[in-house]
């Protein structure tokens, strides 16, 4: 079955800095729906006050890997939609992909090795038959 | 005015080396931690619904009751204060043991009929080991919300705890349901693995005598059937087996007698179902009627 590979999201942000606008507005307006919408992510919402760090949007998967984006200067639309990203992600790290195949079948009729196609040894080699 | 003095320079790289040294800890000692809340989702992330305070009893290891009781002890608390009263896991864990372990002994019944009853024992005890059951309780994130005493936890704990988790869900929401957690969890866990790398067999020709004498099939006849590099030092010899001069099973090895076991153990895959172009396995829903009839049938 499908198991969100998302654990938790943490929103870290300042009350008063001018760049967490976009984080405020989506705590007071989106926050709720998102959580509503995905019940099996815990959303934590921590404003520390003072000057601080970046607000920021960290967020947790199953297999242990902590991803954090910047949401400085953005949008409230914007913030929704890059956890939504978040949360259909899974936990495995972004790295450039080798190929863009795979296959867990790679042989359907089992793969060729020098003895495929050679006849026994036990085969009986007796005279041709003459078509009638 | 002068500017402020800055911290100094090395600071932040001590700072950062701090960091870097510093012990792992739970996840529950970190900032932004809310067991309720955690639970909860947990509940939600498995698609089930869990009676909370039964799913709560199963994270409670007996390990942390007896060192939260020391804790207190030593902090010096009256007797009562000291007493936890919290109910461990360990019952749901043995129900739970229980249930999986037959659920699991059915489906291979059903599935696979003529493997015979030592075949399906470990098969079950493979899918019910320490080493993978706590790697599915770890990609679950079980090890954050159990409560033990040592961290990371060890595999024995989560073993108990996932366990547990069954038992809570059998008691919460019938054996159906859990028969499908048990099966969409347990049974992916044996995709491109093996018959005989799970199930050791010392004398796999033995075995293949007495089921071919229980189908009431002639002995096989070994013979060379092709060979590679006879004198060299990496030799290839495939060894078939025939039955009344019809071939059963073909198998490769380096010696002789390695590719005459090979083929033995090609010809038992056979017989018994198990080879790797087998029909895979059916998650579908079952049917309501199935159920019943089941239920009925084993009263």
């Amino acid at each position: 079955r499908y198991v969100r590979q998302l654990q938790r999201l943490q929103l870290l942000f300042s009350p008063t800095a001018a760049d967490a606008r976009g984080a405020r507005q989506f705590v007071e307006e989106a926050a709720q729906d998102f959580a509503r919408q995905h019940p099996d992510v815990v959303l934590y919402v921590s404003p520390h006050a003072g000057p601080g760090p970046a607000p920021v949007l960290r967020a947790e998967y199953l297999n242990g890997t902590v991803r954090e984006e910047l949401i400085a200067s953005k949008t409230s639309e914007e913030i929704v939609q890059l956890a939504t990203k978040l949360a259909n992600q899974s936990g495995l790290d972004i790295i450039r992909i080798r190929k863009p195949f795979h296959t867990n079948n790679p042989s359907v009729q089992g793969q060729w090795h020098p003895l495929t196609n050679k006849p026994s040894i036990l085969t009986v080699q007796g005279p041709c038959l003459q078509p009638q | 005015a002068a500017p402020p003095p800055e911290k100094k320079r090395w600071l932040r790289a001590y700072l950062e080396l701090q960091r870097l040294r510093a012990p792992p800890q739970r996840r529950s000692e970190k900032p932004n931690w809310d067991y309720h809340a955690e639970i909860q989702a947990f509940s939600h992330r498995l698609q089930e619904d869990f009676a909370l305070d039964l799913l709560k009893t199963a994270f409670v290891n007996p390990c942390y009751i007896e060192s939260e009781e020391a804790r207190r002890r030593e902090l010096g608390l009256d007797k009562d204060a000291v007493a936890l009263h919290l109910p461990d896991n360990t019952k749901l864990a043995e129900q739970g043991l229980r249930f999986a372990r037959a659920y699991l002994t059915r489906s291979f019944e059903g599935a696979y009929p003529d493997l015979p009853a030592k075949g399906i024992e470990a098969l079950v005890n493979f899918l019910t080991s320490q080493e993978l059951v706590s790697y599915v309780a770890q990609n679950l994130s079980i090890q954050d919300l159990a409560l033990c005493r040592d961290f990371p936890a060890p595999p024995d704990v989560l073993q108990r705890t996932f366990l547990a988790v069954v038992g809570a869900l059998l008691e919460s929401s019938g054996p159906e349901r859990t028969g499908i957690f048990v099966r969409d969890f347990f049974i992916p866990q044996l995709i491109g693995k093996d018959l005989f790398e799970i199930w050791e067999v010392v004398n796999p020709m033995g075995l293949l005598l007495e089921e071919l004498t229980k189908r009431n099939i002639s002995a096989p006849e070994p013979r060379i059937t092709r060979q590679l590099g006879v004198s060299t030092v990496l030799p290839v010899y495939f060894v078939g087996l025939y039955c009344d001069k019809k071939i059963l099973a073909e198998g490769p090895g380096e010696t002789l007698l390695a590719a005459e076991e090979e083929a033995a153990r090609v010809a038992l895959r056979k017989l018994y179902g198990y080879t790797e172009n087998r029909r895979p396995w059916d998650y579908s829903k079952p049917k309501h009627g199935l159920a019943a009839e089941k239920a009925i049938s084993s009263n």
